[in-house]
């Protein structure tokens, strides 16, 4: 049956759960303490719960019944069924990131529309103001969850082995471990629907976050779990880069996304912990009593700050670092030139994680943190747009004097281009103290973060998606759909998000549910753009079904690109490369005569790629 | 080759001079009531000023490749073999980094040293955020109000605290924020300069702007700003 590992996995993870949970109201008995206290009772069960799930769903069979000597039972699925199960092969885990992400951008896309429609009108419209903090939270950390996991988990995991010539991941059963990881979030995100909810947004800021609803528990649980599949997925990426290079893939000679991918990587690698820790002391200051953060009891409200944005802000470069690699990765091959200024570029990406990790105050402009600190962290924050220049050197350099063929995924890699500069502009306004006092936690604020982030990072993940959906599926998506759904959604995002850089200049904070009246006539132009922004999606997913379904038969090479996954069939097989690839070139080499980036299907490697990564 | 260079800096040039105009003439504020107020708008049009030439930069590029390099051809030839020589990127660097550190200093750093020009006060205000009400209390007069009173043209420091989660003081006609910490005190120094009410300008009212649970839209107190023998008079009402 299809869906057999993922019921096992259910049922394995109650038991956990129950085992975890009884262990608890037994200990609490024994004490003498109130045996139901929904909430440690909750959290002590999670673990054992989690556990039972990965087991079931397939670590069990793919890795613990090999480590403890018994019988190996491995069946080799080739069809669809494989996406419901615990696979290795990194062309499958990418797709089921990939769709699980869309699906979640759609469903976090609707929270969106949900409260578009409640701020169409001045006062209350369709809901409450605890239901409106909570989709709004929900919105909110749903997106960032995207944004973390869709390039990286989806395109990453599909591209990466094939750009650099590998046959798999270098820890295949690890990649799988980070996939399964997921459901877990995404589930416990939902029910927070049944624990009251959460309203502290998806910063979490105590004391709010230790005296809101239990839902504030699952919450935390997510994202800690969440945390934990991408510092699994990082090291993976940071160890496939580092050793399962084929024969010839010098540094030099590294596509750019894969690049920023290694970046990232690093970055998700050696920060989200501080995430975690930080959740895990509201956890302890609600269900253990620890004072981390309760001012009364000797406890400090914004060393959270601190914590939190320690790792949320390079976080924002986990997000937009596989954009710039994605979007630069695209230019080259639809403007027919080598990627300008290369070398320097891939510095300027390390710059930006050097950066990264020194910036973070910046979001405590106006927390009541001491003055002097204000100086040193602007001064950090805008000598990262140092570093973020060379991406627009680089797109600028490459697209001049181009050939430019305006497909699809080419118009989404220039719309982000825009996007992500009117972005990055309008942060500067953010990050100069002055400014920023009016500014912090407005709309301003809301319409730069989107500019960036969906303007950004979700632009570039649909150019990713374009320009391997042959590659992915095998088949063509639909070229005039594709342009449609651009333009339909590159205008009504620009005219959705412009508008609220006004608003917040002229007093209208974020996260609120309600606003002064005098802001109504532009809050409905903003509602209205946001349902055509909203629609625009019909577009995308009716496209991407109907080809993938009966989509025409896509060739190897479509783009005429030079990169080596286009050099394979299209979907490649199994084993991605007859032999190990040899790499005699630079990737992105056009226009010069007799140049060429990689010997394929020639066997010619060391054959220490031959070894079999997938048992 | 040279022709094109030339023509996408007439571009540039044009796209420039229509953005500064637009920027300049467009009403980019609310009611600025305040020294501070003064101080943030200009910084903010320093950035304007300065943004936009970056921003018409990188779209006069865009435009102009987009008009010019296009191929409608399936398999177009490649373009010209370029990786970019050192020179420019050095240059494009030398640029940037120009311009990233003189926004540090200016508006920055400068618009920073004078919001903290001057830390003596005339009159201290002591607001007090919790779920979901603000309290403001004058401790020279014994006042305890739901509403901020001031007398134009005296410095006002604010001295802000939370009894439970965080809030944030912010008055947009000011244009001042400042987080209200359970635990501590924080200061803000505001020298209002223009009288008004809350019921002529939305601006003019003190609204919460950290999210602080179900009523945190509804968290604002009316902000007034009045002549000071207007404020006398309100203080001699207001005395308990
Ligand atoms: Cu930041
Ligand atoms: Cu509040």
């Amino acid at each position: 049956m299809a869906f057999a590992p993922i019921l096992r996995g259910l049922v394995w993870g109650a038991l956990g759960f129950l085992l975890g949970g009884g262990g608890a109201v037994l200990v609490r008995l024994l004490l003498g303490l109130p045996a139901f206290q929904p909430e440690p009772l909750i959290t002590i069960g999670y673990f054992p719960g989690l556990l039972g799930w990965l087991l079931g769903v397939g670590a069990w069979d793919v890795w613990a019944r090999e480590w403890f000597g018994l019988p190996v039972r491995r069946e080799a699925v080739y069809d669809w069924r494989r996406y419901f199960r615990f696979t290795t092969d990194h062309k499958v885990i990418g797709v089921q990131y990939l769709v699980t992400f869309v699906v979640l951008f759609l469903l976090a896309g609707f929270f969106a529309m949900l409260m578009r429609i409640e701020l169409m009108a001045p006062g209350p419209t369709i809901m409450s103001a605890g239901l409106y903090n909570h989709i709004m939270s929900m919105h909110g950390i749903i997106m960032i969850a995207v944004a973390v996991a869709a390039i990286i988990g989806g395109l990453g995991n599909f591209a990466v082995p094939l750009l650099i010539g590998a046959e798999d991941m270098a820890f295949p059963r690890i990649n799988a471990l980070s996939y399964w990881l997921i459901p877990p979030v995404a589930v416990l995100l939902v029910s927070t629907f049944f624990a009251g909810g959460f309203d502290s947004g998806w910063t979490a800021y105590p004391p709010l976050s230790e005296v809101n609803a239990p839902g504030q528990v699952l919450f935390n649980l997510a994202v800690i779990t969440f945390g934990f599949s991408s510092i699994l997925g990082a090291l993976n990426f940071l160890a496939t880069i580092l050793r399962l290079r084929a024969p010839g893939m010098t540094w030099r000679r590294l596509p750019i996304f894969v690049w920023s991918i290694f970046a990232a990587s690093f970055i998700s690698l050696t920060a989200t912990q501080f995430l975690a820790a930080g959740l895990l002391m509201i956890l302890l200051d609600r269900e253990a009593g620890m004072t981390f953060f309760n001012a009364a009891r000797g406890g400090a409200p914004l060393l959270y700050q601190h914590i939190f944005w320690f790792y949320s802000h390079p976080a924002v470069y986990i997000m937009i670092l596989p954009a710039f690699g994605l979007a630069l990765e695209i230019l080259p091959h639809f403007s027919r030139k080598p990627l300008y200024a290369y070398p320097w570029l891939v510095a300027g990406f390390f710059g930006i994680v050097f950066l990264s990790f020194i910036v973070w105050a910046h979001h405590l402009f106006t927390s009541g943190m001491p003055d002097y600190l204000h100086g040193p962290f602007m001064a950090t924050t805008e000598l990262i747009s140092i570093p973020t220049g060379l991406v627009f050197l680089s797109a600028l350099g490459t697209i001049w004097m181009g050939r430019l063929r305006l497909k699809t995924p080419m118009l989404f890699a220039l719309g982000f281009l825009f996007n992500f500069l009117i972005g990055g502009v309008t942060g500067i306004f953010n990050a100069d103290v002055p400014t920023d006092l009016h500014l912090q936690d407005t709309y301003f604020v809301v319409g730069h973060f989107h500019f960036t982030i969906m303007g950004g990072m979700i632009f570039a993940l649909f150019a990713g998606i374009y320009y391997w959906f042959p590659k992915i599926t095998g088949r063509m998506y639909n070229e005039t759909l594709g342009k449609l759904h651009f333009w339909w959604m590159f205008l009504t995002f620009n005219t959705t998000f412009i508008p609220m850089f006004w608003l917040g200049l002229f007093g209208m904070n974020r996260r609120i549910f309600d606003y002064p009246p005098a802001l109504g006539s532009v809050n409905r132009f903003i509602s209205i753009s946001a349902f055509l922004l909203g629609s625009s999606f019909v577009v995308f997913v009716s496209n991407m079904v109907l080809s993938w379904a009966r989509g025409p038969q896509a060739a190897a090479n479509p783009w005429q690109a030079r990169t080596l996954e286009w050099q394979v069939p299209s979907p490649p097989p199994v084993h991605n490369f007859p032999a190990p690839p040899q790499v005699v070139g630079h990737p992105y080499d056009y226009g010069f005569t007799n140049s060429v980036h990689a010997l394929v299907g020639v066997s010619g490697g060391s054959g220490e790629q031959g070894v079999d990564t997938d048992g | 080759m040279g022709r094109h260079y030339l023509k996408a800096a007439i571009l540039w040039i044009l796209l420039t001079a229509i953005g500064e105009f637009l920027a300049l003439r467009i009403p980019l504020f609310p009611t600025a009531a305040a020294e501070e107020a003064r101080i943030i708008d200009s910084s903010f049009i320093l950035l304007m000023i300065l943004g936009i030439p970056v921003f018409t930069f990188v779209l006069a590029v865009l435009i102009y490749t987009l008009s010019t390099f296009r191929s409608r051809e399936e398999a177009p030839e490649d373009g010209p073999p370029v990786h970019g020589r050192p020179a420019v990127a050095l240059l494009w660097i030398t640029i940037t980094a120009g311009l990233a550190i003189y926004v540090i200093f200016n508006p920055g750093l400068k618009g920073l040293a004078e919001l903290r020009a001057n830390q003596r006060a005339d009159l201290v205000v002591r607001v007090e955020g919790s779920r979901w009400f603000w309290k403001v209390t004058y401790p020279e007069y014994g006042i305890t109000a739901r509403e901020i009173v001031l007398p134009v043209h005296r410095r006002v420091r604010f001295e802000v605290t939370s009894v439970d989660v965080v809030h944030s003081f912010w008055v947009p006609a000011f244009r001042v924020k400042i987080d209200a910490v359970p635990g501590i005190v924080t200061r803000v120094f505001v020298t209002p300069t223009q009288t008004g009410t809350f019921q002529e300008d939305y601006h003019f009212r003190l609204q919460c702007a950290e999210l602080c649970g179900l009523g945190h839209s509804m968290m604002t107190a009316p902000v007034t700003v009045l002549e000071q023998g207007e404020f006398d008079a309100w203080v001699g009402k207001a005395k308990p």
